[in-house]
């Protein structure tokens, strides 16, 4: 071979070599520059564009922000993984972590957030949501909890305690007949009876407090069909039977039943952090906060909110975690908390969250305790409002057949975690 | 395609000439070749890309268990054999099939007495014929929208004029009951498509010459006989084509129904794109998303195809 033909050779291959190089850094913003991508969910933009902002201002290191529409958010995001394309980093609603974290799309950070001098203050659900198989994949990154909502103004008109909301199902169920009573639009209770999201939420919660579950603690087997979940169906569908729920509530995916109470004609209604800053905002109801009631007192909640995590395919982990660090501390907490976000560092919730409102204390409390089903599959179970929970919930309340709905909700749950357990075990 | 132009400068060549105009065809023959083929690349290109590769990567995928992340396996026609038993997609497919069967014939019906209505030609057909294709230029979304407000219970205005006119009560919830939900999903097609229908229909009727129905009127046909002996037969084409548009349409529901009912209630009204949306989208299962989608893409092959021969075949008749 002439050198000349070297020569060339040698340049071509230099020359490819910068064109695979290239093409890898493409993949998650350029990493020259020091900018890491955040993906959030569309409705999260006044939420976390401040934060991005600050961050910015302060920090080498810049966070670029990506929309993406709610509905689709997961779909996008494992496309995204699956073509090689991540962002840095992604803001995922706790329940979806197990899934992405088990598909191997998560940075592990665990022994970054051991390193956290708050490591233990953080949020034990959004921590356990993100652990698999002992390992960390994620930080905490804004808080919620379930609670009940219970309007003050028409407890006192009905002859009701303002000051002693219901404690157990007995109490709730009374307490709607008394507001109904008033007559006119006036309704006792709402709930979104076609959203799987929401019953997850605000459901879940009375089956806890009745020391009940929906799933086992190894997520493995489905518990849909066990006595707590029957209790608290059979008080939806007593509330249903006793016309205190307004006819909207049976194809409600979300909005409307929380309109209602906005508006002031409805007594009770579980819900979280966000809706707590909307009627503090709107300020036209005079309502209390209780936490979710079990069948004979006790009480739970189903802590939500958001785990922050890298993406597998980062090219700048550091920087990413940098932004993950920042934003699990007190400058960005106080910056969600002014926009009533639940703070996910329990240490801060007497400094940052609680003065503003004493109702917050309810959350704050809720968030100690809060728990979530644990399942790489909690979207096709619980989320899809044509999912197992969400018939099981509408089939029980409103054409009143309990058992027939549990049982087939039971039989396809279950049909449903054996098919992941037989994934995990064929790919080995 | 080609064949008639080489056949052409085929003929062309064979004119007593010297050697050098046959070259000179010879080139002008393979211009032409290369020509055409540049000529229909980009329809080729296009097809290729958006049609026949997506086309192969679906038979592919349903050829696999394909989760959006985690390991693909090959499993043959496992997916196919799980759809044949799978509770979900069957009565999804029975719904799709009802939902068909009901919503062909009224809106057939309802395009063919439109298109009685706007037949003359004057200027108020005219306007009317507008004002009755209106709705088909919205989009499908914005207007599954548009009727989910106007029906809601208590907000609604369509619900609140009914209850002032006293045919329901204002908090009925029609989206609460399978039949209303279906109902108002019919009323929303209707509205929307009936046009179209109108419009293809009307061109049908324009293209049957006058004098067969002025010679069937000095026979002395009634206008119903006219309508049944004279118009429709010779309607035939057209009625196909509005047929085969409204059934591959309605096998293929799905925005509506997604924005409307959302699937309830009680999972009463899922079609079959509705369930092959879910498969892919909601239980991340691509392969079996594919599997399901190629076997609507067959069950539509055959019921058009039946369709057309059906219609042709009556024609020779």
């Amino acid at each position: 071979m002439t050198r000349t033909a070297l020569k060339a050779l040698a340049l071509a291959t230099v020359a490819a070599t910068g064109l695979v190089l290239s093409g890898c850094s493409s993949g998650a913003g350029s990493a020259d520059d020091d900018t890491v991508t955040l993906w959030i969910r569309d409705y999260q933009r006044e939420l976390v564009t401040p934060l991005a902002e600050a961050f910015n201002a302060t920090h080498e290191t810049q966070v670029e922000i990506t929309l993406v529409p709610t509905t689709t958010f997961v779909q996008k995001l494992a496309t995204a993984v699956a073509g090689g394309n991540p962002p840095d980093m992604a803001s995922l609603d706790l329940v979806f972590t197990p899934y992405f974290s088990q598909a191997g799309a998560l940075l592990d950070v665990t022994d970054r957030v051991e390193a956290l001098p708050y490591a233990d203050d953080l949020s034990p659900a959004h921590v356990a949501q993100a652990t698999f198989d002992e390992r960390v994949y994620g930080v905490p990154f804004t808080g919620d909890a379930s609670v009940l909502f219970y309007n003050k103004g028409l407890f006192a008109e009905a002859g009701l305690d303002p000051d002693d909301p219901p404690a157990t199902y007995d109490e709730l169920l009374e307490a709607a007949k008394a507001v109904r009573a008033l007559g006119g639009s006036n309704y006792g209770f709402a709930f979104s009876g076609a959203c799987g999201g929401c019953n997850i939420f605000s459901f879940t919660p009375l089956i806890w407090a009745s020391d009940g579950s929906v799933l086992s603690e190894d997520g493995r087997t489905a518990q849909l069909d066990s006595q707590p979940v029957t209790d608290a169906l059979q008080l939806y569908r007593d509330l249903w039977e006793a016309d205190t729920m307004p006819s909207l509530v049976r194809t409600d995916a979300g909005p409307n039943a929380a309109t209602a109470f906005q508006e002031g004609v409805v007594g009770m209604r579980g819900d979280g952090t966000a809706f707590l800053g909307a009627l503090e905002a709107g300020g036209q109801v005079d309502f209390g906060v209780a936490p979710l009631p079990g069948r004979d007192g006790g009480t739970a909640s189903f802590a939500g909110g958001d785990d922050l995590s890298i993406m597998s395919g980062s090219d700048d982990p550091d920087g990413a975690w940098e932004f993950l660090e920042w934003a699990t501390d007190v400058e960005a907490q106080t910056i969600l908390a002014d926009q009533s976000v639940l703070p996910i560092r329990l240490d801060l919730h007497d400094s940052i969250y609680v003065p503003a409102d004493p109702r917050r204390q309810v959350f704050a409390d809720a968030l100690e305790v809060g728990r979530v089903p644990y399942s790489p599959v909690e979207n096709e179970l619980f989320n899809d409002n044509n999912g197992v929970w969400a018939t099981m919930i509408s089939r029980a309340v409103f054409d009143g057949d309990v058992e027939a709905a549990q049982r087939d909700a039971q039989r396809d749950a279950q049909a449903t975690l054996d098919a992941v357990v037989h994934d995990e075990e064929g790919d080995r | 395609m080609t064949a008639p132009v080489v056949d052409r400068a085929g003929s062309a060549l064979r004119q007593p000439s010297a050697r050098r105009a046959d070259r000179r065809a010879g080139a002008v023959q393979g211009r032409r070749r290369l020509t055409g083929v540049l000529l229909v690349l980009p329809a080729l290109l296009l097809l290729g890309t958006f049609f026949l590769y997506p086309l192969a990567r679906t038979v592919v995928m349903s050829t696999f268990t394909w989760p959006l992340l985690g390991n693909r396996a090959f499993i043959g026609l496992g997916n196919y054999l799980e759809a044949f038993g799978d509770q979900a997609f069957l009565s999804a497919i029975g719904f799709t099939l009802v939902y068909t069967l009901v919503v062909t014939p009224v809106l057939l019906a309802v395009g063919l007495v439109l298109a009685g209505l706007v037949q003359r030609r004057t200027r108020a057909a005219r306007i009317f014929q507008t004002v009755y294709f209106l709705p088909v230029v919205i989009g499908l979304a914005s207007a599954s929208y548009l009727f989910l407000f106007l029906w809601q219970p208590v907000i609604g205005p369509t619900t609140n004029l009914l209850a002032g006119l006293g045919v329901l009560d204002v908090t009925t919830n029609l989206f609460g009951d399978a039949v209303g939900a279906f109902v108002v999903v019919l009323l929303l097609v209707v509205w929307k498509t009936a046009g179209l229908q109108m419009l293809l229909l009307l061109s049908g009727f324009q293209s049957i010459p006058q004098e067969v129905n002025e010679a069937a009127a000095v026979d002395g046909a009634t206008g119903w006989q006219r309508f049944v002996h004279v118009t429709l037969p010779l309607l035939r084409p057209t009625l196909a084509l509005v047929l085969v548009f409204s059934v591959a349409g309605s096998l293929l529901a799905f925005d509506q129904f997604y924005i409307l009912t959302a699937g309830g209630p009680d999972n009463s009204t899922i079609t079959a794109v509705y369930q092959i949306f879910r498969s892919s989208f909601i239980q991340l299962d691509l392969g079996y998303g594919a599997a399901l989608s190629l076997l609507l893409m067959l069950v539509l092959g055959l019921v058009s195809a039946g369709q057309l021969l059906l219609l042709r075949n009556s024609d020779h008749s």
